[in-house]
């Protein structure tokens, strides 16, 4: 077995090891710490793309199998697998991506506002990585918990009154959802007898009715757990505080979260229970629909009702959620390729936007505020307070480049021409419009009517809610005071901005990519066949002598 | 000319655009313009010389690969319609760009005016260029964001903001629509490609999709083009800096939805919705639009209104269907743009040189600057439809098509009237125009009272505009002829009618009908003047009601009012009805599916029930209510008898043979306990009873609240019940328990799976605690109290606490004597404590125990010496460093892990064998437990942070805290 | 036993949510506590019940005597999980109740 295979591994063990090894190190060796921090972001991305070129190479069952690693060398369903397929390699590399922006931001200032940033930074990439790449339900779990114990500790990063009070409901809601999650799964294990969600989907098929009630039950209550934290209305009202407490940087990375809900309904949603697999196949499916429909009205009167750009932002995170909500529910797969790329873009946007809010609102009482409200709470002198301003080169023409950043964001939330937001509402319109296919003299359904208005009505929104904050902070605003940002805190911004860009141009390919992700995931056969048949190594008693 | 040149065509103003952003800093007023005005004048001579490539009907393509799976291509396509308005957009762009040069001010950034201005025309070329619905589509959005940004050139200015921003959201929101609109038709069609679009239109008019296609797309040109009922934007957009209007708002912009509208005609037109549709809205917009013109006061408002009013006459045109109509639509399309554009600049002039655009300050200023009033004038006639001129033609053709019987209905029968009002509404705001702005005494309060002829080129756009006026106006069929029968013949190929450009047909109803205009607009003129002159602005009735206004309000109230409402009244920020949520769904989720499935619990026989079983639950069921009916107000109560539900679970574990459960139960029993005893003490007092009850709406919420619990409760003990009874599948654990000797080398298989098989899953478990403990630390470095709660120490406060809690003990609670246990007792406990974790450690791998149970036994020994010997006391003796122990316990664990790499295996492979220690005996040295050792070091290090951070607290010294602010936003 | 452990566990459960409905901080953390509790009793009844049958693997014990191990395993982590989620969810009530000045779970008591 050479090394090239532990490189699934990687993306849970490399920011587990820098975690650790941060710990090691003196809180006061900022700098050393940050850059053992960017190092391994960044070897981290380098495995995503890696992977990500692997998966995007699978053709058939013999390289899938290629893509699952047997931990312990134990053989599925009995050890926990980890699985890179089109799919978890979308999901690694988005992480990535924003992953580096996100801690070079926080270098500017955010990092030295609390202890201990860069290893909890570390521990959430290993949460998020871990989720997207087990194979296992229970393994899975732990997974959310790290990833949600490391975003309980970023969240409240910096302290202050805002962040604890919207931490507190923060992770009151998701111990909740972890003990729903329990129940779930060990519902699940206690009707199917396994953990494996491979395995899972094969014997699903078998379950008597008397059990499958049972099964679908847990499913249900899993569900629930899930759809929280995919912040499905009404289950989503803790979203947007918590997102706009948290320190800019953090909302940066904290753009993925929601996706990781998505990420796993999505996936089990059509490994389990997809199309004929068993008597409750489609199980759910309405829901998504409903609770879709629901979450993306609640998200788009929500951004026309901020007046805040950090509640607006929190606030688009719900259209996100509820247009791919919807999309899922669906349940047609030229609909999900176009929805994999809106989250793409969608993810990329809201990561952006929130560092650029932060910006944006420095000159501004409303961003000030937040800090000022930590300043007063702990005004004692506190040494590791962000020093205002930061050290590093300061931005020239900061107005200008802010407006256009701004601009982008807004053209990208309500999927205006020609940033990728457009291409991803496109994708997804013509894929409801064109029910049987282009061409066909098939009449549109009702529901997607009622989608399709949702959608545009969401952009709308958007458009409305974008323009009149943008005249108020850019046109209307009172002369005088221009904040000081640095280039390493644009930097990230423009980053994220670009790889929009890049998602547009590379329209044609991207698109495919989703296309094959949406055909694997429709068809779990080739998935379950690798996890099932993935080869041991060697013999695996010959390592064992008595 | 090449085909692939197109694309450069395109690209070219966008290019020029950024290259003129990037002179954000010179100082030059010129340098900017010259270089927009080389880009205008290279696109348009590059246009030119496509001619020849576009006559009779030849088409010229270039396409770019981009989304082909979605039929989405870069295409872009040029024929004898393109070519013509390509002309309009570059030709007119540049003389544009040559009066800015001189219209704009010093204090303007003027890269930034011209840097837009370019985006803009690459946006309208790519409009007209495109040869992909969808591409289409996209430059339309551009064409919205960039109005946007000219429009509100001058942000400063309240008006120029509202402008740009109703602007944008009108013609966005049509863009939206339009977008659904093309996916549609490239539904029906089968492609969004112009060509088989424009090939196909029998199979779209049949298709049942039609009517929701075409209100769409006829959404997007409507608003585009400020046709009723979405005209009210185009007046507002007025606050643009006048270059702009010329060029926006009376060739291009505007423009671009009558475009659509033709270049669509062939495939949508000629069917009943189309007519009343688009007649409607035309026919509503050309007669308004003359008839507020006429009661403006601002020269560009006059102007604005007769746009709206002119398109209205190009789109009746189209919806007429017959071909003839169509001619004459293309026709008037470049006949407007023409002597609207000049006129937008002559009011420009007038305005830069007097200093207002009102029209009732104005008068007389042919004495001053008569070579622009004689421009002015000309311009004029041609809008009122003068012979010789452009205007006059294309109005005659429209009432020759008026006087015709296409659709036959009311609307059609009417259309001569109308059109012969409308003829004299515009005779007349032209009349108001040229009088009193040029004739009449000297203006007496103007703002500069000198106004003078404006520099030489600042005239020259002017004029040529007006000279083209004229030569199409005299000689039509030699000057513009040709390129319009090129236009025409693209858009309408085989249906090309027959029709002559020429000035005089003989004396004919539409010229009678142009004479009666004339007449009486000139009477209504005479009639109105004294009215005029002193008149507020708008028209008499509909002068209160003003779109725009309606618009704003709408838009407040929805987007401001209500949706501030729902947001209020559909979400919420508190903890409560958010669980109350969460525990509903869950109790739905698990419910719903059941019911569905007729589920129905049997019971089995009570007959096996272990009584003591029984009685010990018994106990832990009362604790359970008790502490959920004293957590409030008697907190040390509620802890107490939470422990002893904790303990009735441990003995349930280990009376159902779980030994590790018990023991690792109980170990997190004690420390949770201590943990919450040691924040107890900064909980506020709560004394006396602070009476909810009494209250109504209190008394109800409890109701509703004790309902759920009972729900939630019955709903687990259901699904516990059901699950339990039902017969156990094949589970994997059969496996682990044939294995986890022979190949996990351990005889716990719980512990052999901890460790072993399920080893990742430790791992993440351990990271967790680690990262827990992190934060708390984290947290605590800035704990601070609130003030009643700073003071007595932590002991006194758990001794009062606890005493408090005497008289409500029950047995169970004895466990938690040690509380009472003198200090010494707990030192002389602590190597004994020590030996024992080691002991559970090591004894993990094959009987209960294990890493976890013994690191946290560990802990508590660390624990007892602070609760015994007091924080200080402790810390003089102990030094434990636990951010070490964390780090090291996750490094070794992962190095465990790596190592089965170098002997090829993948990570967490285990290597078991047993070595002989002294003392201890045989003991299993899996390389599981080395990884054991790493969850020992971990959860040793996790606990003491965790603890010492809390127990830190109460040594630390405290400054008052002052109130913090409330929560903004 | 059944029966018993699973009204035990609805019991739990019902304090545990009663409890998380509550206005203060404090009952917050104590139902938490409890359902944690009910879930860990949950999973592990989700094994079936064995009753004094043996901890481990003796020489000669078939393997069908022992309890179902996996939902031991998961119940360990849990614990495990619980465990660290309490302690953190009591240091962030602290800090909360340090900051707004007092214990409601809103931060600031309401009017109603």
């Amino acid at each position: 077995m050479n090394l090239g295979q532990h490189l699934i591994i990687a993306p849970i063990l490399v920011p587990l090891v820098t975690g650790a090894l941060l710990l090691l190190i003196d809180e006061r060796r900022r700098l050393q710490k940050a850059m053992i921090g960017v190092a391994s972001t960044i070897i981290l991305f380098a495995v995503a793309v890696a992977l990500f070129r692997f998966a995007d190479s699978i053709d058939g069952p013999e390289a899938a199998r290629q893509g699952v690693y047997l931990l312990g060398n134990w053989a599925a369903p009995f050890g926990i697998v980890l699985v890179v397929d089109r799919l978890s390699a979308l999901m690694l590399v988005l992480t990535a991506t924003l992953a580096l922006p996100s801690l070079i931001f926080a270098l500017a200032r955010w990092h030295t506002a609390g202890a201990h940033f860069h290893s909890l930074f570390q521990f959430l990439l290993m949460g998020l990585n871990g989720a997207f790449l087990t194979g296992d339900l229970f393994n899975l779990f732990v997974f959310f918990e790290v990833l949600l114990a490391a975003s309980y500790g970023l969240l409240l990063h910096g302290s202050g009154l805002l962040r604890v009070k919207a931490g507190l409901h923060y992770i009151a809601i998701n111990l909740a959802a972890a003990l729903l999650f329990l129940i779930g799964v060990s519902m699940i294990y206690g009707v199917t007898g396994t953990l494996n969600m491979a395995d899972l989907a094969v014997r699903v098929a078998s379950v008597e009715p008397q059990k499958r009630m049972l099964l679908e039950a847990g499913a249900g209550i899993l569900g629930v757990a899930f759809l929280i934290k995919a912040g499905m209305w009404p289950l989503n009202f803790w979203l947007p505080p918590a997102y706009t407490a948290a320190a800019a940087p953090v909302a940066g990375i904290f753009a993925i979260l929601t996706k990781v809900g998505i990420y796993v309904v999505l996936r089990l949603s059509l490994l389990v229970f997809g199309e004929g697999t068993s008597s409750s196949s489609g199980f759910g499916l309405q829901v998504l629909l409903i609770g879709g429909m629901a979450t993306i009205t609640f998200g788009a009167i929500g951004v026309l009702a901020s007046q805040a750009l950090g509640r607006l932002a929190g606030f688009s995170v719900l259209v996100s959620s509820g247009t791919l909500l919807m999309a899922i529910g669906l349940g047609s797969g030229a609909i999900t390729t176009g929805a994999l790329f809106y989250l793409a873009s969608s993810t990329l946007t809201i990561s952006a936007f929130f560092m650029l809010i932060e910006l944006v609102e420095r000159g501004q009482d409303a961003g000030a505020s937040m800090l000022a409200v930590t300043m007063e709470v702990y005004g004692d002198a506190d040494e590791d307070e962000p020093e205002e301003g930061g050290e590093g080169v300061a931005l020239p023409g900061t107005m200008a480049v802010l407006g256009i950043c701004f601009a982008a964001c807004g053209i990208l939330l309500a999927g205006l021409p020609p940033l990728s937001g457009f291409v991803a509402k496109f994708a997804m319109l013509s894929a409801m419009l064109e029910p049987a296919g282009s061409g066909s003299a098939a009449l549109v359904p009702a529901v997607m009517w009622v989608v399709v208005f949702l959608i545009i009505l969401s952009g709308l929104s958007a458009l409305i809610a974008m323009t009149r904050s943008g005249i108020r902070t850019f046109w209307a605003s009172l002369e005088g005071t221009k904040p000081r940002v640095l280039v390493i805190e644009v930097a990230p911004v423009l980053l994220l901005l670009l790889a929009t860009l890049l998602l547009t141009v590379q329209a044609g390919p991207a698109m495919r990519y989703m296309d094959a992700t949406a055909r694997a995931l429709s068809a779990p056969h080739q998935y379950i066949d690798a996890v099932t048949n993935a080869r041991q190594v060697g013999p695996a008693s010959a390592e064992v002598q008595q | 000319m090449p085909e692939r040149l197109l694309f450069f065509l395109l690209v070219l103003p966008f290019a020029g655009s950024i290259a003129t952003a990037l002179l954000l800093r010179t100082a030059s007023r010129s340098l900017p313009a010259w270089l927009a005005g080389s880009v205008a004048l290279i696109a348009t001579i590059t246009t030119a010389l496509y001619y020849p490539s576009v006559t009779a009907g030849k088409v010229v393509r270039q396409e770019i690969s981009w989304l082909p799976e979605l039929g989405l291509n870069f295409t872009l396509r040029m024929d004898g319609f393109a070519w013509l308005f390509s002309m309009l957009v570059t030709g007119i762009g540049f003389l544009v760009v040559v009066y800015a040069r001189y219209y704009m001010s010093a204090e303007d950034p003027i890269p930034r005016f011209f840097s837009f201005l370019l985006a803009f025309m690459g946006a309208m070329l790519g409009v007209v260029l495109s040869g992909n619905l969808i591409v289409l589509s996209i430059f339309w959005e551009l064409t919205s964001i960039f109005s946007f940004l000219l429009i509100g050139y001058w942000y400063h200015n309240a008006n120029a903001r509202d402008g740009a921003r109703m602007a944008l959201t009108i013609t966005g929101t049509g863009g939206f629509c339009l977008l659904v609109g093309v996916i549609l038709l490239g539904h029906i069609v089968g492609s969004y490609d112009l060509d088989a679009v424009l090939a196909a239109g029998d199979v779209v008019r049949a298709h049942p999709l039609y009517v929701p296609t075409l209100i769409l797309i006829l959404i997007g040109a409507l608003t585009k083009s400020a046709q009723f009922p979405f005209h009210f934007w185009l007046p507002n957009a007025m606050a643009a800096p006048t270059p702009v209007s010329a060029y926006l708002h009376s060739a291009t912009m505007v423009k671009a939805g009558v475009f659509l509208l033709a270049r669509l005609w062939p495939t949508l037109s000629g069917t009943f919705e189309w007519f009343w549709l688009l007649g409607l809205a035309g026919i509503t917009s050309l007669v308004l639009g003359a008839y507020f013109a006429i009661f403006q006061r601002d020269l560009k408002g006059l102007l604005a209104y007769s746009t709206i009013s002119h398109l209205g006459l190009i789109a009746t045109l189209l919806s007429l269907g017959s071909p003839l109509a169509a001619v004459a639509a293309i026709f008037h399309m470049v006949n407007h743009a023409t002597f609207k554009a000049s006129l937008f600049m002559a009011a420009g002039i007038i305005d830069h040189e007097t200093g207002t655009r009102d029209m009732q300050k104005l008068s007389g200023l042919y004495r001053f600057m008569p070579h622009t009033a004689t421009l002015a004038m000309v311009a004029c006639a041609a809008m009122a439809g003068v012979p010789l001129l452009n205007g006059f033609l294309s109005k005659e053709m429209f009432f020759a098509e008026a006087v015709e019987t296409h659709a036959d209905s009311i609307l059609d029968r009417a259309l001569p009237y109308i059109a012969t009002i409308y003829g004299a509404f515009s005779v007349a705001y032209s009349i108001r125009f040229i009088h009193t702005v040029f004739f009449g005494p000297p203006p007496t309060d103007i703002p500069n009272p000198h106004p003078h002829e404006p520099p030489r080129w600042m005239r020259f756009p002017v004029e040529s505009l007006v000279f083209a006026c004229l030569i199409v106006g005299i000689v039509p069929s030699m000057s513009i002829g040709p390129f319009l029968s090129t236009a025409v013949l693209s858009v309408l190929g085989t249906e090309t009618p027959h029709y002559s450009l020429a000035v005089w047909h003989g004396i004919t109803l539409p010229l009678m009908m142009s004479v009666v205009a004339m007449v009486g607009g000139t009477i209504l003129y005479s009639l109105l003047q004294k009215y005029l002159a002193h008149c507020e602005d708008g028209p008499p009735i509909f002068r209160h009601l003003r779109g725009q206004r309606i618009f704003e309000r709408i838009l407040v109230t929805v987007s401001w009012k209500w949706a501030r409402w729902v947001e209020a009244n559909l979400g919420t920020r508190r903890l409560q009805p958010q669980l109350r949520l969460v525990a509903g769904f869950s109790f739905a989720a698990a419910a719903i599916p059941l019911y569905l499935s007729g589920f129905e619990p049997k019971l089995a026989p009570l007959a096996q029930v272990d009584p003591a079983f029984a009685m010990i639950w018994i106990i832990g069921m009362l604790s359970a209510v008790s502490a959920a009916l004293l957590a409030k107000y008697h907190r040390v109560a509620a802890l107490v008898l939470l422990g002893g539900s904790g303990v009735v679970t441990c003995i349930t574990f280990a009376w159902l043979s779980a030994p590790d459960l018990a023991i690792t139960q109980l170990v997190v029993e004690i420390v949770t306990t201590v943990l919450l005893l040691l924040g107890l003490r900064w909980l506020p007092k709560r004394v006396g009873k602070i009476d909810e009850s009494t209250m109504l709406s209190a008394r109800l919420r409890r109701l509703r609240d004790f309902g759920l619990a009972v729900a939630c409760g019955a709903g687990m003990s259901i699904l516990a019940y059901a699950v339990m009874m039902q017969p156990v599948p094949d589970t994997i654990a059969n496996y682990f328990l044939d294995n986890a000797y022979t190949q996990g080398g351990g005889k716990n298989v719980v512990n052999v799976i901890l460790v072993d098989f399920r080893g990742f899953d430790t791992m993440g478990e351990i990271t967790v605690l680690g990262i827990v403990a992190l934060t708390v630390f984290a947290l605590l470095r800035r704990f601070r109290p609130a003030s009643e709660s700073i003071g007595t120490t932590e002991q006194q406060q758990i001794q009062n606490a606890f005493d408090d809690a005497q008289p409500d003990r029950k047995p169970g609670d004895t466990v938690r004597d040690y509380l009472l246990v003198p200090s010494v007792v707990m030192q002389w406990m602590f190597p004994v404590i020590i030996t024992f974790a080691i002991y559970l450690f090591l004894r993990g791998h094959d009987l209960p125990g294990g890493g976890f149970a013994g690191g946290i036994t560990m802990a508590i020994a660390f624990l007892l010496q602070y609760l015994g010997g007091g924080t200080r006391w402790a810390e003089d003796r102990l030094r434990i460093l636990p951010l070490r122990w964390i780090a090291l316990g996750l490094l070794i664990a992962v190095a465990t892990g790596v190592g089965s790499w170098f002997v090829g295996y993948p990570f967490l492979s285990s290597h078991s064998q047993y070595v002989a220690l002294p003392f201890i005996g045989k003991v299993p040295a899996a390389s599981a437990l080395l990884f054991d050792l790493g969850v020992f070091s971990l959860v040793v290090g996790a606990t003491v942070l965790i603890l010492i951070a809390i127990a830190h607290q109460s040594i630390r010294t405290y400054r008052i805290r002052t109130e913090p602010k409330p929560e903004d936003t | 036993m059944e029966l018993v452990l699973s009204l035990g566990i609805g019991i739990m459960t019902g304090s545990g949510v009663w409890l998380i409905l509550r206005p203060r901080t404090y009952q917050v953390i104590i139902g938490l506590s409890l359902l944690s509790y009910a879930v860990n009793l949950f999973i592990f009844g989700v094994g079936g019940l064995k009753v004094n049958g043996p901890a481990i693997l003796a020489d000669g014990t078939e393997a069908a005597a022992l309890s179902d191990p996996v939902p031991q395993a998961l119940v360990l982590t849990a614990i495990v999980i619980g465990f660290a989620t309490t302690a953190l969810f009591l240091v962030v009530l602290l800090a909360a109740r340090g900051l707004t000045g007092t214990d409601h779970v809103d931060g600031r008591e309401q009017s109603q």
